[in-house]
């Protein structure tokens, strides 16, 4: 145990570094620089939103739509923007993992990481949207950071998983990009569960990322506490997935250098 | 472990499949298949132990595995068979300038290099201006590193090495790719590494590097030690390998 704390402590620095990295680096070489984090969520914001509106007619209650996908749009493009960078890290750093020595599992950790500031840059947004359309702020929006926390144990197992074969069999870069769009409209982002038809909802509610969009919109627009049989489910999957990841990468970690 | 020893190989093998499978298909099929016959040991039953202070080389001819023996000690590789325990910080001058990102600075290339290598930022920021200084690119140092010729790359790559203070001084065959006075400089620093009580292995397959440094040898070949012994006497042996 103690070992393990100091491991940590004395590739901390390394972490920032990378992540720092994945930051900097990102968008030199660009005019807009860092404002593609921002303009990239409006641009599928806007997009979105007037099809919803005008097209397809969404059930949102007292929230305007834009406000509705919006704050689903968020953590899913945070999520989304995650696994492709996390399944891609260990190939982009064959360089490091051919030649030196560094707990494997920084690499997804430090991608995941990177995302975080666009996170909340983009989350910014979203309560400046709030104060525009006159959407109240509730004392549940506390329980955010809690599942926040679930869903980056979803993410970070999910990357675990997805980096580490990603080295074996390079099909997976491809098709990430396809499954992560057939996931999105799985989850309940551009659409409301309850246009899902009532026998149909176990299966609905299987995928945990249902349970967490539905969490994030009870608790920030319409002041509930999370729908717990949904949530507690997503909560308990994002910790198995975790635990399955981390033991499947460290298994699996061992080989990266012959491989790649 | 022995607290003299700074690296112990007991009987280390390592192997490796031929061709990985790099296809969901192959990996299917090869599934069903009765036998794997692809497997190929890259080192068998290695051997040996380094004292703390000493300077030991390998040699050995391209494909002869001693490559796999700096890995496997560097922890980049995991052996198939056996134990490595290694005592002390190692210092790679495996390749220069690894995880350097081209957009970056040098200056941001330091710390990011600095970190992989095993300092912390705070050690860092003490040693930055030795960094600097020592590499000689104090007028570049803002400059993305994409805009260095490959002699700038290597020059702070190098700087950043030797500034790690490593007491384990991994060396493979960088030197042969700088000018002449880059080499003369590495060759300082690496004898004052030495003077100071570093341990240290440079593998080559040329016996010059070897000889200058060395008292004691290896030779490989085809993965199996041939001989440990003085250094003239293993490269006696080698030269006889390659004319033979």
């Amino acid at each position: 145990m103690i070992l393990e704390k100091y491991k940590i402590f004395k590739y901390k620095d390394l972490f920032w570094q990378l992540t720092l990295r994945d930051i900097r680096a990102k968008y030199k070489q660009s005019i807009l620089g860092y404002s593609w984090v921002i303009l990239v969520p409006l641009i599928n914001l806007t997009v979105l939103s007037i099809v919803f509106t005008f097209v397809f007619k969404v059930p949102t209650g007292p929230v305007p739509y834009p406000v509705y996908l919006f704050t689903a749009l968020v953590p899913w493009l945070f999520m989304s923007n995650a696994i492709v960078a996390a399944t891609g890290s260990v190939l982009a750093n064959a360089s490091l993992v051919t030649k030196i020595y560094l707990p494997r599992e920084i690499l997804p950790l430090s991608a995941i990481a990177s995302k975080l500031v666009d996170l909340f840059l983009t989350a910014l947004i979203l309560g400046f949207f709030m104060l525009v359309y006159g959407v109240p702020f509730h004392a549940t929006i506390l329980f955010v950071p809690f599942i926040l926390l679930t869903q980056l144990m979803l993410i970070t197992g999910v990357s675990f998983i997805l980096s580490a074969s990603n080295v074996f069999y390079r099909d997976i870069e491809h098709a990430i990009g396809v499954i992560l769009g057939v996931w999105m409209y799985l989850t309940p982002v551009v659409y409301s569960p309850d246009l899902i038809p009532a026998n149909l909802k176990i299966f609905f509610y299987l995928n945990p990322m249902s349970g967490i969009i539905d969490a994030y919109r009870a608790t920030i627009l319409y002041g509930v506490i999370p729908i717990w049989p949904a949530f507690l489910y997503s909560c308990l999957f994002s910790i198995t997935i975790f635990i399955v990841g981390l033991i499947y990468f460290r298994k699996n970690s061992k080989y990266f250098a012959e491989v790649i | 472990m022995n607290d003299n020893i700074a690296i112990n190989l007991d009987n280390v093998s390592k192997r490796f499949k031929r061709g990985h499978k790099l296809l969901l298909k192959e990996a299917l099929l090869d599934f069903f298949r009765p036998t794997r016959q692809e497997d190929f040991w890259a080192l068998k039953n290695i051997s040996f132990k380094v004292k703390k202070g000493e300077a030991l080389g390998i040699i050995g001819t391209n494909g002869s595995g001693k490559s796999t023996v700096l890995k496997l000690i560097a922890g980049v590789l995991s052996p198939t068979k056996g134990t490595i325990s290694v005592n002390g910080r190692i210092g790679p001058l495996i390749e220069l300038g690894a995880g350097f990102h081209p957009e970056l600075t040098g200056r941001e290339n330091i710390y990011l290099n600095g970190t992989i290598l095993g300092l912390s930022i705070k050690e860092i920021n003490e040693k930055f201006n030795a960094i600097v200084n020592f590499s000689g690119l104090d007028d570049f140092i803002d400059t993305p590193v994409k805009h260095y010729s490959s002699g700038m790359y290597m020059r702070l790559g190098f700087s950043i090495a030797v500034h790690v203070e490593p007491d384990i001084l991994l060396v493979d065959e960088i030197l042969a790719v700088g000018d002449a006075g880059f080499q003369k400089k590495c060759l300082e620093k690496m004898k004052e590494f030495h003077d100071k009580g570093v341990t240290i292995i440079i593998i080559s397959h040329s016996a010059d590097l070897i000889k200058s440094f060395c008292k004691k040898a290896i030779l490989i070949n085809h993965g199996k030690i041939v001989v440990i012994d003085s250094v003239e006497k293993v490269i006696n042996k080698y030269s006889k390998l390659i004319d033979g």
